[in-house]
């Protein structure tokens, strides 16, 4: 195993942390906790501040065969930056520059430890805007790249993958190498950069990123919606979308959990009448326009029986509601688990009423978060089932549902280490094969996170 | 039970952007929107209708654009908005504001309580609410952060002075001014905002207050105060240093720096 002294070598004495208390932070995430995995005990925090000293790393990670691991923001939900084995983590926390808000070409560059509350202030300071808000303010972009992360606003722009346009990457065996750019339009051979997208930090370390930024909306509005029968709002996500409105978001709570999220955040949330809410983001061009797709929205909803149609238009208080919506995670933790399903749009209201069987099936409540416009929603599983010894068996009664409807494992919040058995369940061998055979050529001697993200 | 709210259109002082070669504030950097504590005394007048009955009506003193802001309040549970408007008001400071306000309020005839928010936050002086009561020759509370009692008689309120709390009674007409804790504001409704989109609001010029004002006393001729410089601080970022030595020597070195900073005493 690579020793401290060499590190210190590389990157001089004060970026190299070996005392235990100094590490703990660097061996969770935000993992469910009673799903997290277990971290190794001899792990050294290594802090570097530019490619070059991380190609010497790996380098010497390879001479002497070392697991490397990744650290950005620390707010995965997978258990992906967790240190499994007696290893190095490279943490980013110095690649905190953000080096140009390009208004010219509408691209931010920046480097892979700015957390996205840095680049939407940046943004903002320029009067350009970074649509998607992927969670936590506080993850890195390099994480957010590498686990592809959704979060709120990506109805109509879509995800972080949709926002990437180049990166610049230490590949596990040393090499700097450069993809992509400012570019909208780019065909050159294989699409690498698209495969470390979402690759959960398997092959390659993100220094630097390209993202597309978009003019700042001169019209914004936040409306909430209240239902007294969550499947009514579930049912209006998709008569939002083929009525020809497209917003920034369309997000879903349950009364308990906005009540419980606002609580934890020393809050209140607006909405008085209702059990079920929809958040529906717009934006346009000017305030006509906005209110034009909110009166489209507000009989939509309607229809679908709301009860109370709530609108904001100030910036704290549109984004007052945003930080409960974003917080939830961190205000029901800890549980059981929370699952990150997705399925066609079309069909998340009988997703959502299926799922209300399988509870009702097991005599037990399973509330619910989600970006109902994206088709994913987030399933909170409390350790009552756990303790019930049940939570293994609704979660295969949930994926096997989610599979029937054409849907997807995880949508967001990726396999990590956390999900490993279920994508072993449900992928084919094939795929599995070619998964493995992709992370031998970027990494030959798996030194790069492993047991993450593919099946072994 | 009638309640006035006068309202101030602020711009949003997150995004605003400041001239700091002029010592001025770039209006068109920001929207403009109701000041924040503007909204927490709509709020307890909105809130004191629903208990009590009567009505709400909200003044503005400010450029036409200002009118949106009285929208705003129309949304947010006022049922009359009128807007203050005409070159005779520009330049006004707290004095003459708070003239032409009272003038307007006298205009208004018949009301029982004045409820302002406890200052602006472009302004931040807190002086137009009181100034207010001494034009109408009322009693006022300021900085009131929760109201006891309130009927057709008087009100009980308990107002925040320095670490203190005071309960304090007044007849009724009075003027009180809210501070943030007083209330959460509501969001308005789709529907009202709607409404208000569509509502007339009230225009008012000078010569409309003429029976209550000397015009003299308005705008920049009415106001006594005279602004000669505005410096505005340039924002410092995060600094860091290392510190080498030995725990004893580190640590007396750190003292050094932060007393040389003017942010430590010096050690005894």
């Amino acid at each position: 195993m690579v020793t401290a002294e060499a590190l210190r070598g590389i990157v001089g004495n004060d970026w190299v942390v070996t005392a235990s208390d100094q590490i703990e932070l660097y061996r969770i995430d935000s993992t469910p906790p009673a799903m997290m995995p277990k971290a190794a005990e001899n792990i050294i925090v290594v802090k570097p501040s530019t490619a070059e000293e991380i190609s010497q790393i790996l380098k010497l990670a390879n001479q002497d065969p070392t697991p490397v691991y990744v650290r950005g923001g620390g707010t995965g939900m997978a258990g992906a930056a967790i240190p499994t084995r007696d290893g190095i983590v490279i943490s980013m926390e110095r690649f905190d520059k953000i080096e140009e808000i390009d208004t010219r070409s509408l691209m931010a560059v920046a480097q892979a430890g700015v957390t996205l509350g840095d680049l939407l202030v940046a943004a903002d300071a320029q009067n350009m805007s970074f649509p998607p808000h992927p969670g936590d303010e506080g993850a890195q972009l390099g994480g957010l790249a590498v686990c592809n992360a959704g979060g709120a606003r990506a109805v109509k722009f879509g995800v972080m993958r949709n926002y990437i346009k180049g990166m610049e990457v230490v590949l596990p065996t040393g090499e700097i190498v450069t993809m992509g750019g400012k570019l909208l339009k780019s065909n050159t051979g294989l699409p690498l950069m698209h495969l470390i997208i979402d690759s959960e930090g398997i092959l390659g370390v993100v220094t630097k990123v390209t993202l597309r930024l978009y003019p700042r909306f001169p019209g914004t509005a936040t409306m909430v919606i209240s239902y007294d029968d969550r499947n009514d709002a579930i049912n209006t996500v998709p008569a939002i979308l083929q009525a020809g409105v497209i917003p920034l978001a369309i997000e879903y709570m349950d009364r308990e959990i906005a009540e419980l999220t606002a609580n934890y955040l020393g809050m209140k949330w607006p909405a008085q009448q209702g059990t079920a809410y929809l958040i529906v983001i717009l934006s346009g061009s000017n305030e006509d326009e906005v209110y034009s797709q909110a009166e489209m929205v507000a009989e939509v909803c309607q229809r679908f029986n709301a009860v109370d149609t709530l609108m904001a238009e100030r910036r704290e208080e549109q984004s007052d509601i945003l930080k409960i919506r974003s917080e939830v995670q961190s205000a029901v933790s800890p549980n059981a688990d929370s699952l990150d399903t997705a399925v066609p749009p079309g069909d998340i209201g009988t997703f959502m009423a299926e799922v209300d069987k399988i509870a009702e099936k097991y005599n037990t409540k399973i509330p619910v978060v989600g970006h109902a416009g994206d088709g994913n929603l987030h399933h909170i599983l409390m350790q009552e089932i756990a303790d019930r010894g049940i939570l293994d068996d609704i979660k295969l009664e949930i994926y096997d549902l989610v599979m029937k409807l054409g849907g997807s494992l995880t949508a967001e919040h990726g396999i990590g280490k956390k999900s490993i058995k279920l994508l072993d369940r449900y992928l084919d061998d094939r795929q599995k094969q070619i998964s493995r055979d992709i992370k031998k050529a970027f990494d030959p001697n798996n030194i790069l996170n492993p047991d993450t993200a593919i099946v072994p | 039970m009638d309640i006035i709210v006068p309202v101030k259109q602020v711009p949003d002082m997150e995004r605003v952007k400041f001239d700091t070669e002029a010592g001025r504030i770039d209006r068109s950097s920001a929207s403009g929107e109701i000041n924040p504590f503007d909204l927490n005394a709509l709020e307890t007048a909105v809130q004191l209708k629903e208990k009590l009955g009567g009505t709400v009506t909200t003044i503005s003193m400010g450029p036409p654009q200002a009118e949106t802001s009285v929208r705003d309040s129309l949304a947010r549970g006022a049922d009359r908005g009128i807007l203050l408007v005409g070159k005779e008001f520009a330049g006004a400071d707290t004095w003459a504001t708070s003239y032409a306000l009272a003038a307007a309020i006298q205009k208004l005839g018949k009301w029982n309580i004045i409820i302002c928010g406890e200052k602006t936050v472009d302004g931040d002086t807190g002086q137009v609410g009181p100034e207010i009561a001494e034009w109408l020759d009322i009693p006022h509370v300021a900085y009131v952060s929760e109201i006891r009692d309130a009927s057709e008689s008087g009100i009980t309120v308990v107002c925040e002075m320095e670490a203190d709390h005071y309960g304090i009674e007044s007849p009724l007409p009075t003027l009180i001014t809210v501070t943030k804790d007083i209330n959460v504001p509501r969001l308005p409704s789709f529907a009202d905002k709607m409404k208000a989109r569509k509502a007339e609001i009230e225009q008012w010029g000078a010569s409309d207050l003429s029976e209550f004002a000397d015009p003299t006393n308005l705008g920049l001729k009415g106001s006594p105060t005279r602004l000669n410089k505005v410096v505005i601080p340039s924002e410092e970022g995060r600094k860091g240093e290392v510190f080498r030595g030995s725990p004893e020597d580190a640590t007396k070195k750190i003292a050094d720096a932060l007393q040389a900073l003017g942010v430590l005493g010096s050690a005894k």
